[in-house]
């Protein structure tokens, strides 16, 4: 993990508890979206608000109050709590959620921004979620808005996030990230990457995500280096060469057997 | 078996000790002791936090909300040790004394024994049943709240409940200031218990606080196990605390003692009977319920005094809510023709009160009944408002706060009480139909509660629906209703011009740019009290209008407005010439 303002969570319950099996949320900060200035121009510090989204929702997870089939609800849920907050809460920040079903095998997976998410089966990405862009460098987000600005930031519902659930299988490998890594790192070289990866103990799994991320760490500083970013700036009308210098968090795990 | 063995055989060894030496007699101590440990296992502690939330009379979040709300007090603690505004903790609805002040609180109730000191309560379930050691409340906001603690000997998980559920006052004290705000963990000494016990109510008073209190969590310490030690402490007796509830409110009429041989020795009461009725009855006026029971036991004169209906016009159940059953209703129900003002909130719950006893008591009592506060009474069904608005057209006052088992339908018999002038439905399920319903016929309504309502799909209609019929309000709680926005503020601002209370708090639909809170001080010039909680967009314009236009002000909250500079506060202040403002 590169970068301090991006918040992760993971949650395994224990076996034996009744449906789900495991929980990955991440929330990122993203800047206002007014074309302008960031955040601090009204005075609001960005990571706050990601950062209490992230507690909500996993305070949501904690104590029960979702269904895992559609976990669209946990961000639902976690933005109407921010909202119950006696003090104005203002940011904004998109959303990134995955829920293993242990008992369905099924991924039910949400999505609001340009986070996202990639099942791996035998070295093929199988499923991928897509960014959700309004335009050119301006994801979907939630936000609570300043008053008076509420016409000018842009804030998405959570009904937005694109939901979906897929059956998976053992051995497939959940690939979290932020935008740093997808924006920096095209799909066939986070591919290479994950052909590396040889067993299922966490050791080997934090090495490859660790080196997942360093390498887009390194090519989101190459200046010549055609990235994801820079191409999709290219096909509209940016002539831009070079990676995208940005908070980057990566989260790999794999479906395995339950062993003692 | 075990523990009565070992009893009787210290019994024993204790008599035999005192008829011999002492060094015989600490010997012989000292080997039962041994005994003892040696034969009976260790009595395991065990401390739990609260596993769920069953019943509570109020809460300052939304429903179905994790913020401020009462299902917090549950589990694990969320924030302490740490103090402070938090929401993950428990919060009540109001503290201090500003709600009692308005002139939409109630009259208190005559009677109302000095002890009795409980506006809110809350109860928890714990997993396992123990026998208490210690409660310990974990306070993270303002605390001293706190007044009384109880235990039932119901298990609220067991399959097959018992019939006699008991209640038991663990600790009780007057609410007394506590200086600092700050977090701390309230550990009271609590009585022995005779049964064990999972669930643990929680009553507070929060009169003398200056904010919220906050609850974190609850922790129960018992011990699994029935404590030996109870066996040496002989219980007191304490004449005041009857445990057996029916005796005091009980048919005195059977205990008249006769005289030996059959024949009434009439002695006479003496000075008693110099005196004027009226004055006897103006000095029984001064007792409390329960001593007016007792008292009726006493001797035929006072028996007469002391179920004299002219006694009962103001009668309050609230403090015996845990011993008040149907019988005790069904025993009172002759001294009651004259009943105009009835405060069962609290009582009746898990089956202490049903159907039966309380249309039988409404259907003898209700005739001249002017107000009932029925708040949290979760026994009541749709054929108990049926049998209210069929018996008691004179109705003036009805309180349901809380009754969020009550059916939807219920509500709809409320149109009926046509003389209706205060209406409480906080946090009930009540519904648009029935709301508009009873809007069209309860046209004298002067004060209107409908804070929590959720089920009330369009508040700008109600809103409309108000300001055409109901021009003599006074005052409105439209706490969180979420959908009203500056048409049904206008409305209402256009229709009930007498408004001198409006709570418009979490109502987030309502916007400053629209100029609604402006239009609507400028047409309410009688308002006294203004609550625009955590409203974001209230801007200095309208404090200006509130101050040019409402002289009468007294209370205004705007908590959580985004941006008001310290200037205006101050321009408030002097502008409006007021002993009292709680501007926070």
């Amino acid at each position: 993990m590169y970068g301090e303002n991006y918040l992760l969570n993971v949650f395994v319950t224990p076996v034996g508890s009744p449906t789900w099996g495991a929980c990955f949320l991440m929330c990122s900060k993203s800047s206002v979206a007014d074309g302008v200035g960031g955040w601090r121009d009204y005075g609001v510090d960005p990571s706050q608000f990601s950062a209490t989204l992230m507690r909500t929702c996993e305070r949501l997870v904690k104590e029960g109050r979702f269904t895992p089939s559609s976990p669209v609800g946990i961000l639902t849920s976690g933005y109407y709590e921010l909202l119950q907050n006696k003090v104005p809460l203002l940011g904004s920040s998109t959303a990134c959620i995955v829920v293993l079903d242990r008992r369905s095998h099924q991924l039910h997976t949400c999505n609001l921004g340009d986070s996202g998410f990639l099942v791996v089966r035998g070295g093929e990405v199988v499923h991928r979620s897509d960014e959700q862009q309004h335009y050119f460098n301006t994801p979907f987000q939630l936000s609570i808005a300043p008053p008076g600005a509420e016409g000018v930031v842009l804030s998405d519902s959570p009904e937005a996030a694109d939901s979906a659930s897929f059956d998976v299988q053992l051995g497939d490998i959940i690939l979290t990230a932020s935008d740093g890594l997808f924006d920096n790192m095209p799909d066939y070289m986070i591919l290479q990457e994950l052909k590396k990866l040889k067993s299922a103990n966490y050791d080997s799994i934090q090495q490859t995500a660790q080196s997942i991320a360093k390498q887009a760490h390194e090519l989101a500083y190459d200046p010549n280096y055609m990235s994801p970013f820079a191409q999709f700036a290219c096909d509209n009308g940016l002539n831009v060469r070079g990676g995208k210098p940005d908070d980057i968090t990566v989260l790999l795990s794999i479906v395995a057997e339950y062993t003692d | 078996m075990l523990t009565l063995l070992s009893m009787f055989y210290y019994i024993c060894l204790r008599r035999r000790s005192r008829s011999g030496t002492r060094g015989e007699a600490l010997t012989s101590r000292r080997a039962v002791e041994s005994g003892h440990r040696a034969t009976l296992p260790i009595n395991v502690e065990v401390e739990q936090y609260a596993k769920e939330v069953l019943d509570f009379s109020s809460h300052y979040g939304s429903e179905n909300s994790m913020s401020y709300t009462m299902w917090n007090l549950a589990g694990m603690p969320n924030v302490y040790p740490s103090s402070g505004d938090f929401t993950q903790t428990a919060v009540f609805r109001a503290y201090g004394t500003w709600w009692e002040q308005c002139a939409s609180a109630p009259l208190p109730f005559r009677r109302t024994p000095k002890a009795f000191h409980s506006q809110d309560y809350i109860e928890l379930a714990f997993e396992e049943p123990v026998y208490p050691t210690a409660v310990e409340v974990l306070e993270t906001y303002h605390p001293g709240a706190i007044v009384q603690i109880m235990a039932c000997s119901l298990n609220p998980f067991s399959q097959n409940p018992p019939t006699d559920v008991r209640w038991e006052v663990l600790w009780a004290e007057e609410p007394t200031k506590v200086l600092t705000p700050q977090a701390r963990q309230f550990s009271p000494s609590i009585k022995q218990l005779s049964f064990p016990t999972n669930l643990i109510r929680v009553e507070v008073n929060s009169s003398l606080l200056k904010y919220y209190t906050e609850l974190d969590a609850v922790v129960l310490r018992g011990q699994k196990d029935r404590p030996i030690l109870s066996l040496y402490k002989m219980p007191r007796i304490d004449i005041c605390d009857l445990s057996d509830s029916d005796e005091e409110l009980s048919d005195p009429g059977a205990s008249f003692g006769q005289a030996g041989d059959g024949k009434h020795i009439n002695l006479g009461n003496g000075y008693f009977d110099k005196l004027p009725y009226e004055l006897i009855q103006l000095i029984v006026s001064h007792l409390t319920l329960s001593d007016l029971c007792r008292l009726t036991q006493t001797c035929k004169l006072l028996h007469q005094h002391c179920c004299d209906p002219l006694q009962y016009i103001q009668l309050s159940l609230q403090p015996y809510w845990a011993r008040l059953s149907d019988t005790s209703l069904g025993h009172l129900q002759g001294r009651c023709t004259l009943l105009q003002r009835l405060n069962l909130s609290w009582t009746g719950n898990r089956g202490a009160l049903t159907l039966t006893g309380f249309s039988s008591f409404v259907k003898a009592c209700g005739g001249s009944l002017v107000c009932l506060e029925l708040s949290c009474c979760h026994f009541l069904s749709e054929p108990c408002l049926e049998v209210i608005s069929q018996t008691c057209p004179r109705l003036q006052e009805l309180n349901l706060s809380s009754c969020d088992r009550l059916h939807p339908q219920a509500f709809t018999h409320i149109s009926k009480l046509t003389r209706l002038r205060r209406l409480v439905l906080y946090r009930t399920k009540i519904e648009q139909t029935a709301m508009l319903s009873i809007l069209t016929f309860c046209i004298e309504l002067r004060h209107l509660n409908l804070g929590s309502c959720v089920m009330i799909e369009d508040y700008d209609v109600v809103a409309s629906m108000l300001a055409v019929r109901s021009c003599s309000l006074r005052s409105l709680d439209l706490w969180r209703c979420r959908n009203l926005t500056e048409r049904g503020l206008a409305e209402l601002a256009a229709g009930c011009r007498l408004l001198e209370e409006l709570d418009l708090g979490w109502c987030s639909t309502l916007q400053s740019s629209s100029g609604c809170f402006q239009h609507l001080v400028r047409n309410l010039p009688c308002l006294r009290k203004l609550f625009l909680t955590a409203n974001r967009t209230v801007c200095d314009s309208d404090i200006e209008e509130l101050a040019a236009n409402c002289p009468a002000l007294q209370h205004l909250d705007i908590l959580g407005v985004y941006y008001l500079p310290l200037s205006f506060l101050i321009y408030l202040y002097f502008s409006l010439s007021i002993t009292q403002v709680y501007i926070r």
